[in-house]
Formats: structure tokens, C-alpha cells, sequence
């Protein structure tokens, strides 16, 4: 069974990249077809994984991308519940576990990745959990009763929002990594010192060490931590120490993965007609590969950037990496990576409901971060964009209307 | 009502920034963000994202949208369409009018997002 299509785009992968791709081709006029495969029930949005979902404030419907209506609006055939297993770019075609083999004019990956398993011995067992899919928080979910006891490995973004939602459900966590100020790159050391502490205000645990091995116990699972610390047992496990990109069918075609499918600027692969966007992609500017940004706002311009590549448009401007996350009932953004600027400076004090830090190179803003207060961040994104030079006293002046800054 | 109501002085709302009208004085469903693109030009939408919990009246006005302050999707200040993740569904959009330095809403009954 084959089908041609048409000056059209076969969409691998239903993330955020991949739906705001097809969005932003049919956004941009692009007229043929648009195919997006697949493998779950429907296209989800994943950051409610680790918070309104798994807390049980939100519903699975809830979760969805796009409502259903939406691809037969924008003309997207959605083949759903069904994998891409091999990738031939020369002939634009892809095959699909159900037998079926698509050809397109261009394809885009947007595979996304799966959690990290680092090899820590042991950690095959049941109590072992990540989070990385829909059928990952349900089944933490069925895990986390209250006065259940629970090691989150790893305090970056995934875990520590994530114990965070466990202590709302009832649960008694302990949240080890082996950095002091985990996030330090991008929010510099006084303000990632203060947003790990929140953990101990609300009474999870924090451990600084790495963890050697688990145990199986009759009823639980045990922890060894490096350092010499006295081994604990728990009821559950959540992994959250990264993500591995996918890069399977980026490799059955041949394309140069180097960690991560390596794109250029216009986001092709290697081969011209395969482009790839969200969390595999590596871009390669001037002779330099960056990383992956592995957040969703970025996920999300790749598709409108990957867009205008196919449509032969101008992309969107670039902006300065931004990002939220949620924990402890507080709101949190940062755009660019503080421990990058020359000097910080503290609006409010980290004792107040609301708080941001901006981070200045000379008198432009880099980088800033903030609590409670989303328009600083929203601010310093757009200083950073436009390299509008600003006066620190009137930054850190709370009194200031931070959007008067923009007008110079 | 085809005066309209008056909600606001002009010079009340800044170039590229908003204040909400509780629903009280507007008789809507929802409070109503006035909302003021840097060219000046004032505009009505529902003032809550249709996202979650969040009031577009504190977002950034911009080049004909309103980007929402909590996880950014931008609705179009002339008829609420959404522009951007991860809102789905736009918002409804009130005709507004400036007289005298007064402006003059005439909410939007039939209650559609765009």
C-alpha cells in the first residue's frame, strides 16, 4: 500500500513542534497536503504531565494540542496511533508500522525524545518511573498515594516540578542531585540557590549526591547514595535527569545525527528535503553545534522557522531563549542564562510575594528571571531582542513601570 | 445602549499595556481587557485567556495582538483569533469607540470566540 501526495509535508511526530508546524504552514498559506503520524491517541500538550494532570486538576481531554475539529478545520490528516519506522529522504517517503509507506515533497521530524535512563544498577524495577509520556504520568499517578514515600533523582525542571505536585497529593518526598544549585547556567547561583530552597520551606528533602544503585525490597525499593549516606528505601522512583533525543529514523536514512540530528540554519538536515525541528535538533551555524533547547517555546518557533523554510518566507525574528515552570505554587520565567551576564541585579528581595533578577553585560540586558512577576522576564526579552541599553537603578527601582524601559 | 458605555478615559490606558472593566459595569460574561496597540488604537477583548487563569489586561499590547502574560499565546486585538500555543480557542472581541477622549464600549453579545 502507497500513496503519493502532492507538493505536500508529512509531519513525523505530534508534539508541540510538530502541530506548530502544520499550524504555521497553513498559517503561512501553504495550500498542499499536510500529514501529521503519530504514535498516541491524539496530539497532547506535555508540560501538565508533571503538574495540573498528575495532581488530577485537569482531565486527558484537557491535555489536547488542538481540539479534534481543528485538523479537519486546517485540512491536517492526523494518522494517529502509528509509528514511522524507516526513512528513505532521497525518495521523500516514509514507512509506517501499519504497512503503509507515505511519500512527501519535504518530511519533518518532530520525534521528540524519551526520558534518560542513566545505567544506575538496579534501576530496572517496577518502582522506577520517568516522565516523559501520557501513559508515564498515569502510571506514576497510580503510584503516588498519600504518605507514600518518594525519591525524585535529579532537580532540574522535571523534577523538582514534579515534587512539588507529589507533596500537593500527600506524598513525602526526598529530591537528590549532586548539584548545589541545580538550573545554576541559567538562573545564576543566588536565585537557583533561593528556587532549590523552596523544596526544604515545604518540607521535601533535599540531597546533595548522586545515586549508585537501587535494591529491591519487599514492599519498596532501596537507594544508595554516593558519599557514604546511609542507604533509605522508598515506595517509588521518578527519573528525571533529561531527555535522549529520537533518532532512529533520522539514522535509518543516513542523515548526520551527531547527539541530535544536525540542522542548519533553515533547519534541513542533511538531506535538503528532511527537516527537523523540537528536541532532536542540532544546529550547526557557522561552523558551531549548538544543543537543543528541549523547551517548548522553542519547540514551538522551530515549527513556525521550519515553516517558513518550506514555504520559502521569511522566518520569524529570533528572540532570546525563554522559558516557565511551575512549582510550589509559584510561576517562574527566564529568558537568556544569567550566569552568562557580568553583573545581576535583584528587583524586590527574594523574601517578597514577587521578585525578578536581570542580568546586564555593559548596560544591556542578558538574561533575567522572576517569581510571581512574568512581565519583567517579558520586559528583559524584549530589551535583549531589540539591545535596547537600559539604566540598572531603574531596573532594580521596583517603582519603575518596567515597560517604559522599552521605549528608551 | 447605542451610546455605547463609557468605561475609561483615554489617557487611562498607556500605549501597549491594558486595564480590565469588571463585568459588573460591562454586563458581559467576562471582565473586558481595553487594550492599547503602540499605534495608539484601543481595542476590547474578554480579559481572560482562554488558556488558564490569566488576565490579558496585564499582557503586552504589541503590533495588533495581546501576548497573555502567563504562558504567552497572543489573541488578535480586532477579532480575538488565537495566534499561538498553547491557547486552542480564540477569544470574543467588543467593538469599542473613542469620543472626546472617552472610550465607549458596546460589548459583544453573541458571546463567539473568533
Amino acid at each position: 500500500m502507497s500513496r503519493v501526495l502532492m507538493s505536500g509535508v508529512l509531519i513525523v511526530g505530534g508534539g508541540i513542534a510538530g502541530v506548530s508546524t502544520a499550524a504555521a504552514l497553513r498559517a503561512g498559506g501553504f495550500d498542499g497536503d499536510v500529514t501529521l503520524v503519530d504514535e498516541g491517541e491524539f496530539p497532547y500538550d506535555r508540560p501538565p504531565l508533571s503538574k495540573e494532570y498528575l495532581a488530577g486538576a485537569r482531565d486527558v481531554k484537557q491535555l489536547a494540542l488542538q481540539p479534534p475539529e481543528w485538523y479537519d478545520e486546517q485540512r491536517i490528516q492526523l494518522i494517529n496511533r502509528t509509528r514511522a519506522t524507516a526513512l528513505h529522504g532521497a525518495e521523500g517517503a516514509v514507512e509506517l508500522d501499519s504497512g503503509a509507506v507515505l511519500r512527501a515533497d519535504r518530511v519533518v521530524l518532530a520525534t521528540g525524545g524519551h526520558a534518560a535512563r542513566p545505567p544506575i544498577p538496579g534501576a530496572d524495577n517496577d518502582r522506577v518511573h520517568v516522565l516523559r509520556t501520557l501513559a508515564d504520568a498515569d502510571r506514576l499517578r497510580a503510584a503516588l498515594n498519600p504518605g507514600a514515600r518518594v525519591l525524585v533523582v535529579g532537580a532540574g525542571l522535571i523534577g523538582a516540578e514534579t515534587a512539588s505536585t507529589m507533596t500537593g497529593l500527600g506524598c513525602e518526598v526526598v529530591i537528590a542531585d549532586p548539584e548545589a544549585r541545580p538550573l545554576e547556567p541559567v538562573l545564576g547561583p543566588e536565585f537557583a540557590a533561593w528556587l532549590h530552597g523552596q523544596h526544604a520551606v515545604r518540607g521535601i528533602e533535599t540531597v546533595q549526591q548522586t545515586i549508585t544503585s537501587f535494591g529491591k525490597q519487599p514492599n519498596g525499593i532501596r537507594a544508595y547514595f554516593g558519599g557514604g549516606r546511609a542507604p533509605e528505601d522508598f515506595d517509588a522512583v521518578l527519573l528525571g535527569v533529561g531527555m535522549v533525543p529520537r533518532v532512529e529514523l533520522a539514522k535509518s536514512a543516513g542523515l548526520v545525527v551527531e547527539r541530535g540530528i544536525v540542522v542548519d540554519a533553515r533547519h534541513a538536515s542533511s538531506h535538503p528535503n528532511v527537516l527537523v525541528v523540537g528536541d532532536p535538533a542540532r544546529m550547526r551555524v557557522s561552523g558551531v553545534l549548538h544543543p537543543s533547547a528541549e523547551h517548548w517555546d522553542a519547540a514551538q518557533v522551530d515549527g513556525a522557522r521550519a515553516a517558513a523554510a518550506i514555504l520559502g518566507t521569511a522566518p520569524p525574528p529570533a528572540s532570546a531563549p525563554w522559558f516557565w515552570t511551575d512549582r510550589h505554587g509559584r510561576h517562574i520565567e527566564a529568558v537568556g542564562r544569567l550566569a552568562e551576564a557580568e553583573r545581576a541585579v535583584l528587583r524586590g528581595a527574594f523574601a517578597d510575594p514577587s521578585f525578578s533578577m536581570f542580568g546586564l553585560v555593559g548596560d544591556h540586558v542578558v538574561a533575567a528571571a522572576s517569581v510571581d512577576e512574568p512581565n519583567a522576564v517579558r520586559t528583559a526579552r524584549r530589551l535583549i531582542d531589540r539591545r535596547i541599553p537600559v539604566d540598572a537603578s531603574r531596573l532594580a527601582d521596583t517603582g519603575t513601570n518596567l515597560r517604559t524601559l522599552l521605549r528608551g | 445602549m447605542s451610546e455605547g458605555i463609557r468605561v475609561a478615559r483615554l489617557e487611562e490606558i498607556p500605549e501597549g499595556e491594558g486595564i480590565a472593566i469588571d463585568k459588573a459595569v460591562t454586563g458581559t460574561a467576562d471582565n473586558v481587557a481595553l487594550l492599547r496597540d503602540t499605534d495608539g488604537s484601543v481595542w476590547a477583548l474578554d480579559d481572560t485567556c482562554t488558556h488558564e487563569d490569566a488576565s490579558l489586561a496585564d499582557g503586552f499590547v504589541e503590533d495588533g495582538y495581546v501576548e497573555c502574560p502567563l504562558h504567552a499565546s497572543r489573541f488578535c486585538l480586532k477579532n480575538g483569533e488565537v495566534q499561538g500555543l498553547p491557547a486552542t480557542r480564540g477569544t470574543c472581541a467588543h467593538r469599542v469607540e473613542v469620543r472626546d477622549g472617552e472610550v465607549y464600549l458596546y460589548p459583544n453579545t453573541s458571546g463567539g470566540g473568533a
